[in-house]
């Protein structure tokens, strides 16, 4: 009966896995880059300068732009620049034509020490494998929906494949290479059963970040269709004080900086919002920096009269569920995490890929040996096959050439931050069909060694194309800048490595059959990878 | 974060050494019962240890966060270097248990 159990969670294990593993393969490698959203964006681009940090200084530079620029516009947005993200962003909404009309906003990136405006180059950044991550390049809801669905499968395939591998603590320290299909599952349990507490949380966490999507019940129950009523219920606002129509003197808001850092006990602010600046009930929004805490709450405020500076008030103390589905969701987005613990993250992301990757593979190569001496791989197989080298091997080269792109395309391109997208689609097609056109082994290590190409030589393509290379940003110390060069370099030389190690296996395999078949390519693309 | 980690590399090399398939391959002999039993107890002390490390440092929510991702980092560390480089895996676990007090030390 045990046993019996034990093989119905194997097979679930191997399917739910193989069905949805191309597609979180992807949502896994995207989300891992997307903890470093903000070094990728100031990556791609530099022309915002990282300065030290001074939140008083940017803010009053931003306010005397946006007097200067907006000084009749309803609403401002200042997003103030913080460790990881260099850029003091403004943006303001123009007050409606007519009543019940919304304005237009407006974006301008300031140089966080100057006040400078500066035109930065049309790019998506880092937010781009972030959207990727949960929306897939799909049309609301789709994306989302297929995402969870995806993540629901993830969840299903954790807990199988645990119940699936018997000896988690003998083989707790297992690792043996160079040993072929044992390797690899050694491989996969190894990255599965070490990281295990990550992958329960970023699993489990995905799906509680989008439970009002998922498990809708109890609110239509309770709130029926109106669902606004229930997200203000759940996220209660301060009342804004609607315009006044007398103009009034809107005094410097850097100080209240200091007094929304009391409220939440030494907390900083991400973004100062002004509604109705310049009026005599002009208010001032403050919104905590994510990054203080581990629980992740949407709107978490306090506000000010604009002109008097008196507290209007604060966004109340959840309940304890909403706390902890608030601390799930930030600790699946990490925001609180420092540069060492953000790295940890990053490979543990790395280590749930690997995961992904490996059981993949495992499943190809168990059922080619069972075709290995016909010779004749049947479709099925083929199609698997493809699918892998197109979602692993080209799925990291679409990576780099959207990195590509964004220093190759003309600055004045329009569309441009759409076309460096365009590339990365674009790349990954390809991708497909080459891994069509050429036999399997060796589509693996020409889209492994262009990626790795590509990779190795991006930190001389940035010094090429721009004024912010090794030398620079290593003796300014711009240590975001100059971690993503030494990265890209990294992972160029690993997957040269992983094209090296697949051609030297094919090799081998080639000399051991010699003797007992006559080794032609065909045999040869048999064997596992 | 430090100390936490060091204590945890330490840590799981010496359960790693109380199974006697991995003390036959790190170290070239099996352990004796006692010290198979000495060398677990002693991985369990250390994780224990770094556990109050990583909450000492940074109190109960962030602590435990650190744990965790110290504890998944040094075993991956750990694991993948074994097979490769095993006389280094060994020699970092004793250069950790070296830095533990200068780490504490840097931590009080």
């Amino acid at each position: 009966m045990k046993e019996g159990f034990r093989q119905a969670m194997a097979w679930l294990h191997t399917w739910a896995g193989l069905l949805f593993g191309w597609l979180l393969f992807a949502i896994f490698l995207t989300g891992t880059l997307a903890y470093f959203k903000d070094e990728i964006s100031h990556w791609m681009q530099p022309e915002i300068p990282a300065h030290a940090i001074d939140s008083a200084a940017s803010l009053s530079l931003a306010q005397g732009y946006l007097q200067q620029h907006a000084a009749d516009a309803s609403r401002w947005v200042i997003d103030l620049p913080n460790a990881r993200d260099p850029a003091l962003s403004v943006r303001w909404q123009d007050a409606p034509a007519e009543r019940g009309q919304r304005g237009r906003f407006t974006q301008k990136t300031l140089d966080a020490q100057t006040g400078a405006e500066i035109q930065p180059r049309d790019s998506r950044g880092g937010e781009f494998f972030y959207r990727f991550h949960f929306q897939l390049q799909m049309p609301y809801p789709w994306g989302r929906w297929l995402a969870t669905i995806a993540a629901m499968v993830m969840f299903v395939a954790l807990i199988s494949g645990i119940i699936t591998h018997k000896k988690i603590f003998k083989d707790f320290f297992t690792f043996r290479p160079r040993k072929g299909q044992r390797s690899w599952l050694d491989g996969h349990n190894a990255v599965g059963v070490l990281v295990l507490p990550f992958h329960l949380m970023i699993t489990y966490s995905s799906l509680v970040i989008f439970m009002a999507m998922l498990m809708p019940a109890s609110i239509l129950a309770s709130y029926g269709t109106d669902r606004d009523a229930f997200y203000q219920a759940l996220f209660p606002e301060t009342p804004i004080p609607e315009r006044a129509g007398q103009a009034s003197l809107l005094p410097a808001l850097a100080p209240l900086l200091a007094k929304a850092s009391e409220q939440w006990a030494g907390g900083h602010t991400a973004r100062v919002s002004v509604i109705n600046p310049g009026d005599a009930n002009a208010t001032v929004q403050l919104s905590r920096a994510s990054s203080d805490r581990i629980a992740y709450e949407y709107g978490h405020d306090v506000t000010f009269n604009g002109v008097t500076g008196q507290l209007l008030g604060a966004t109340p103390d959840k309940p304890l569920p909403m706390t902890v589905a608030s601390g799930f969701y930030g600790l699946h987005l990490g925001h609180f995490a420092g540069p060492i613990l953000r790295w940890l993250y990053f490979i543990c992301g790395l280590a749930g890929t690997a995961m992904i990757g490996t059981g993949l593979v495992i499943w190809l190569g168990k059922r080619q040996l069972k075709h290995a001496k016909s010779g004749v791989m049947p479709f099925e197989l083929r199609l698997v096959e493809v699918l892998n080298i197109a979602s692993m091997a080209g799925l990291v080269l679409a990576v780099a050439v959207f990195f590509w792109s964004n220093r190759l395309l003309p600055l004045s391109l329009s569309g441009r931050a759409e076309w460096e997208v365009n590339g990365f689609f674009i790349a990954w097609g390809l991708s497909v069909l080459h891994a069509l056109l050429r036999p399997g082994r060796k589509a693996w290590i020409e889209q492994l060694t262009v990626a790795a190409v590509l990779f190795i030589a991006l930190p001389l393509l940035n010094a090429l194309t721009t004024a912010h290379h090794l030398g620079v940003t290593l003796v300014q110390g711009d240590w975001a800048l100059a971690g993503f060069d030494l990265t890209c370099f990294a992972a160029g030389l690993f997957l040269a490595w992983a094209a090296w190690k697949m051609q030297r296996a094919g090799l081998s395999v080639r000399v051991k059959k010699a003797p007992r078949t006559a080794p032609g390519p065909v045999t040869l693309e048999q064997r596992t990878h | 974060m430090l100390l936490a980690l060091l204590l945890c590399y330490a840590g799981f090399t010496a359960l790693c050494l109380s199974m006697p398939r991995h003390h036959d391959e790190l170290l070239g002999h099996k352990p004796s019962a006692r010290r198979a039993r000495h060398l677990k107890l002693a991985g369990w002390l250390l994780l224990g240890a770094s556990l109050w490390a990583a909450v000492a440092a940074n109190g109960w929510s962030f602590g435990l966060v650190d744990w965790f991702a110290v504890l998944m980092g040094s075993a991956l560390v750990l694991v993948l270097l074994m097979p490769y480089r095993p006389k280094l895996a060994l020699l970092l676990a004793a250069l950790s248990l070296l830095a533990t007090p200068v780490a504490a030390w840097a931590q009080c």
